[in-house]
């Protein structure tokens, strides 16, 4: 595990980051050997906006390679496991020590939402297009979202304060109008939650618990089969690996990062540096994303899952004009041993984590629990999660 | 998938796997191809296709220039850099 | 067995534009190595690409120019392959949606009027430039064109013969730089075709195997480039010489000959698919006005007006529509002096020997044309003598003087002192009896050598019909 540490502040306004976020002052590895030691010559525009509201960066946080992961488990600088041996991300570990108040972090695949689950954090991934992703290291832009992971809900929203709001150097930003709307608080009403999705006891157990949290506090639930969003994760697989392929092309050994030492001709220049630097599931991800570009299965294949998606978020619709928010699970289990982190896991455990990063929808975690909102309700997602947190 | 098309794909990419990794990564196509199958159980005949999940339109920028960085910062980390350029092996064409 | 050529271009142009399409490097031509480079184009992480509006607006122009459907809602998309010169191993371009569809040009050559179909015209970014360093046997990469705005034009495969190719691009060119959308200099390559050139029997309506040729760098190579090309393929049918491939082949002008390519160009998948960062460019109607209330008149539209409205004759006419830079500094002279026939012939005489003189072409002329305008009214109404407005018009073409003011603080005002010329033309006439002598003897041409004489003493601030009357009254006088 690698974490560059700068400075923790004692008046609890240090925020810790993610390494997918560029930094001017400390390196950005992306979790890659690729990466090892590359200095961004900007900072995120989250990174200036959480200095001028005051907050220091305390470090930067070991991610999974490229961030699309289980939890973390494929950084080239190794993993981290708790004292139980269970696999756990560096941003939940960097909560646990208890010197910083949050970790800004980019969902890429759902890494930090099962995260926060398993560690009883809070997490925003919050409406997409209203946090600036300038200064992100690009993955799957279509989806990927910063968000925010912290102790407490409040901590959660003090900090998604601060870095939500309109950046012209990101073109897929709302309005700032839109964006001050999805902070504001509002109380649920009706919530649905899911049927369909298989989890272990314990994760039953924290979704039974919230339910009853939420009846006590005076909110309507109610079970809607679900089944449908179980689809969302192979096509969120799809255009996941496309567009990562297609990012991480930039990658050549020619301008910065790493380079081979083998080498004659351009050709082995570029393969011997990407086979050298890059992770093996990184790779076998480049490659699927290839593949479902390719002439033969564009339309079948890629277009399709472009499709999927319009019908998912067309499902989404349907739920919310009866009920403010569904409720689902974030992850399969609360404790990741070996076998929950092998290679190509991340395509099977994102079944729960998928349908929220396929349509762009603000997905809180709380108490073992993923509560999904309608766009720009991230205000009213945060005021459940004190339910939950209060119901714990 | 065949091994070949997969060989193929690694050459496009600029990628070399063994043959173990092979084994596995063709195990991962074929996982992956058969719950695609379960997409085609959602009819998307009359579906547009989505590719921004948001209704945003481009807020296009004035054409006004403006230099950020100097040539040396965008060369600090460079690999090879010979008189301000960045240096590859010799390509034929 | 004769054969038709069939030919398609793909025609790229870079923008006239001050910053590069999607980041805010400088667009210009030139510069040293890597200096108009930023994170975004040279391949670094976390920029996201923002969209100029002059490319769109550019984009329109060239696509309403010619007479193309212009695509209210237009998208990028994504190619990828490697190449040193793509720093990002992507070019963004567009596939699915171009700025503009479905156009006609119109042509004409030896065999008479045509029009040539486009297919469509795309916004894209161009590539980086590598140089071949012999001394280290390496190459080098500089960015600075990366990223630089292009369109390409696309054409339906309408063209068959080398002459109409070279009309077809000159055609663009002439459009394309009046409507200000590029220079269109091959030698800078800011103007780059590629020939898609395939042959077969004619009278047939099948299509032969089609090769695309690229690297020409001027009309002439291009016409030698399609001359060669229909002559291998002809061969290669009838003789069976060799087997034709589809494929892309570069033209080496000094050996007159092409050479398959090795390069990216033939490696097959480029995995296009949608930019997930660049969210539609709506054109709303506004916007689509404003570019459209831009558009000049087409050159042989002025030209006829020229010489129907403004009277002026044939050459004048063709030689000012050849810029629109002369076009509009003409017009806006025109609106001030009324005088047409007065500023095409300041214009296409004097403006033009300054200009070659300073080694630029007549689309760089920055001359304003109302300041034309006022120094024609100052000669006609007799303020200024044409000898003294010369020179205030190398003073205009220098900077954006007031001609008026400038006469003044010079001393070219014609002067309406007749106490003055009175006495210079008594004084000159004194001076010289025996060309008087001559005169008053019937050798009437002499009286220019004391005219100009005069006019020298009077620094060409009289009126040179007052003058003449003065002189001839002197003379006779004498």
């Amino acid at each position: 595990m690698k974490i560059y540490l700068a400075k923790a502040d004692a008046a609890g306004k240090s925020v810790a980051l993610d390494d997918m976020i560029l930094t001017k002052a400390l390196p950005t590895t992306a979790g890659s050997k690729m990466l090892d030691g590359y200095m961004s010559l900007f900072d995120a525009t989250v990174v200036e906006k959480l200095e001028q509201a005051g907050y220091s960066v305390a470090g930067k946080l070991n991610v999974g390679e490229f961030g699309f992961d289980v939890t973390g488990e494929t950084s080239y600088f190794g993993a981290v496991k708790n004292a139980d041996g269970a696999y756990v991300s560096a941003s939940a570990a960097a909560l646990d020590e208890g010197e910083i108040a949050a970790v800004v972090t980019l969902d890429v695949n759902g890494a930090p939402r099962r995260s926060a689950a398993q560690s009883g954090k809070v997490f925003i991934k919050p409406t997409y297009g209203t946090v600036s992703r300038y200064g992100t290291v690009p993955v799957a832009c279509s989806g990927e979202t910063v968000g925010v992971m912290a102790n407490t809900s409040d901590s959660v929203k003090a900090v998604l304060t601060a870095i939500a709001g309109y950046d012209c150097k990101d073109g897929t930003m709302h309005p700032q109008s839109k964006i001050d709307a999805s902070l504001r608080d509002a109380k649920p009403q009706k919530i649905a939650f899911l049927t369909g999705f298989d989890t272990d006891e314990a994760v039953s157990a924290k979704l039974s618990a919230f339910k009853t949290a939420c009846e006590s506090a005076g909110v309507e639930t109610a079970q809607v089969d679900g089944s449908i969003f179980k689809l969302a994760s192979s096509a969120w697989n799809i255009l996941m690996c496309a567009e990562l392929c297609n990012n991480v092309s930039r990658y050549d050994g020619i301008k910065y990062g790493y380079r081979s030492k083998e080498y004659t001709t351009i050709d082995e220049l570029y393969t011997n540096s990407r086979t050298e630097a890059f992770g093996d599931e990184l790779k076998a991800a480049i490659l699927y994303g290839s593949d479902v570009l390719s002439t033969k299965n564009y339309m079948p294949v890629y277009d399709k899952a472009l499709r999927v998606r319009r019908v998912l978020v067309e499902a989404f619709g349907e739920l919310f004009a009866q009920y403010d928010a569904v409720v689902m699970p974030a992850c399969s289990r609360l404790v990741y041993g070996d076998a929950d982190v092998a290679p190509y896991a991340c395509y099977e455990e994102n079944v729960y984590t998928a349908p929220a990063s396929i349509s762009g929808l603000p997905a809180v975690v709380c108490a073992g629990v993923q509560i999904v909102g309608k766009a720009f309700t991230d205000g009213m997602l945060l005021e459940l999660a004190k339910i939950a947190e209060e119901g714990k | 998938m065949e091994k070949t098309t997969l060989i193929s794909l690694e050459k496009l990419n600029q990628l070399r796997l063994s043959d173990e990794q092979r084994e596995s990564v063709l195990a991962f196509f074929d996982a992956q191809q058969s719950r695609r199958a379960e997409l085609e159980r959602i009819d998307t005949e009359n579906v547009e296709r989505m590719v921004h999940v948001m209704p945003i339109m481009t807020v296009v920028r004035e054409d006004v220039e403006k230099k950020l960085f100097t040539r040396e910062e965008l060369q600090k980390g460079a690999p090879e850099t010979v008189d301000g350029y960045w240096q590859v092996p010799r390509l034929v064409d | 067995m004769k054969y038709e050529t069939v030919i398609g271009l793909e025609v790229h142009i870079e923008l006239a534009t001050e910053s590069k399409i999607f980041c805010s490097c400088s667009a210009k031509f030139g510069g040293e190595q890597n200096d108009h480079v930023c994170p975004a184009c040279c391949g670094m992480p976390g920029m996201l690409p923002i969209v100029n509006k002059h490319v769109v607006d550019l984009g329109m122009t060239a696509g309403m120019m010619l007479n193309c459907h212009i695509n209210r809602t237009t998208t990028f998309d994504k190619k990828s392959y490697y190449y040193p010169d793509l720093p990002c191993s992507y070019q963004t371009t567009q596939l699915f949606a171009p700025v503009a569809v479905n156009g006609l040009v119109d042509i004409e050559t030896s065999q008479g009027k045509k029009q040539i179909r486009i297919k469509q015209i795309h916004m894209e970014e161009d590539a980086g430039k590598l140089v071949h360093d012999d001394w280290s046997d390496t190459s080098l990469v500089d960015f600075n064109r990366t990223s630089v705005p292009l369109i390409e034009i696309v054409s339906q495969p309408d063209l068959h013969s080398a002459e109409e190719v070279i009309a077809y691009l000159e055609r663009l060119r002439s459009l394309l730089r009046f409507a200000r959308v590029s220079d269109c200099r091959m030698e800078q390559g800011s103007m780059r075709c590629d020939v898609n050139l395939s042959v077969r029997p004619e009278g047939s309506n099948v299509l032969g195997v089609r090769t695309e040729m690229k690297n020409m760098n001027s009309l002439s190579a291009i016409e030698r480039a399609i001359e060669y090309e229909t002559a291998r393929h002809i061969d290669a049918i009838e003789n069976g010489t060799e087997e034709l491939v589809q494929e892309t082949r570069r033209w080496d002008d000094l050996k007159g000959k092409s050479f398959s390519m090795r390069t990216k160009e033939n490696a097959g998948d480029y995995r296009y698919f949608p930019d997930p960062n660049i969210m539609p460019v709506v054109i709303d109607d506004e916007w689509f006005d404003s570019i459209k209330a831009t558009l000049p008149e087409l050159p042989e539209v002025k030209k006829a007006r020229y010489m129907g409205e403004l009277g002026l004759n044939e050459y004048d006419a063709q030689q000012l529509c050849d810029s629109r830079a002369l076009c509009d500094c003409f017009e806006q002279a025109y609106a001030v002096c009324g005088n047409a026939k007065e500023a095409a012939n300041y214009l296409i005489s004097d403006c033009m020997n300054m200009l070659n003189k300073a080694g630029l072409t007549a689309d760089q002329l920055t001359l304003s044309g109302a300041g034309l305008g006022k120094l024609i009214k100052l000669v006609t109404e007799g303020t200024v003598s044409r000898p003294n407005a010369k020179k205030i018009l190398a003073a205009l073409f220098e900077q954006d003087v007031d001609p008026e003011t400038y006469a003044k603080d010079n001393g070219y005002i014609v002067s309406n002192d007749t106490d003055l010329l009175k006495t210079v033309v008594k004084a000159v006439v004194a001076s010289d009896p025996k060309t008087v002598a001559d005169y008053k003897a019937g050798k009437e041409k002499v009286l220019m050598a004391l005219f100009g004489r005069c006019m020298k003493e009077l620094k060409g601030n009289c009126d040179p019909q007052t003058l003449r009357e003065v002189l001839i009254e002197e003379v006779m006088k004498a």
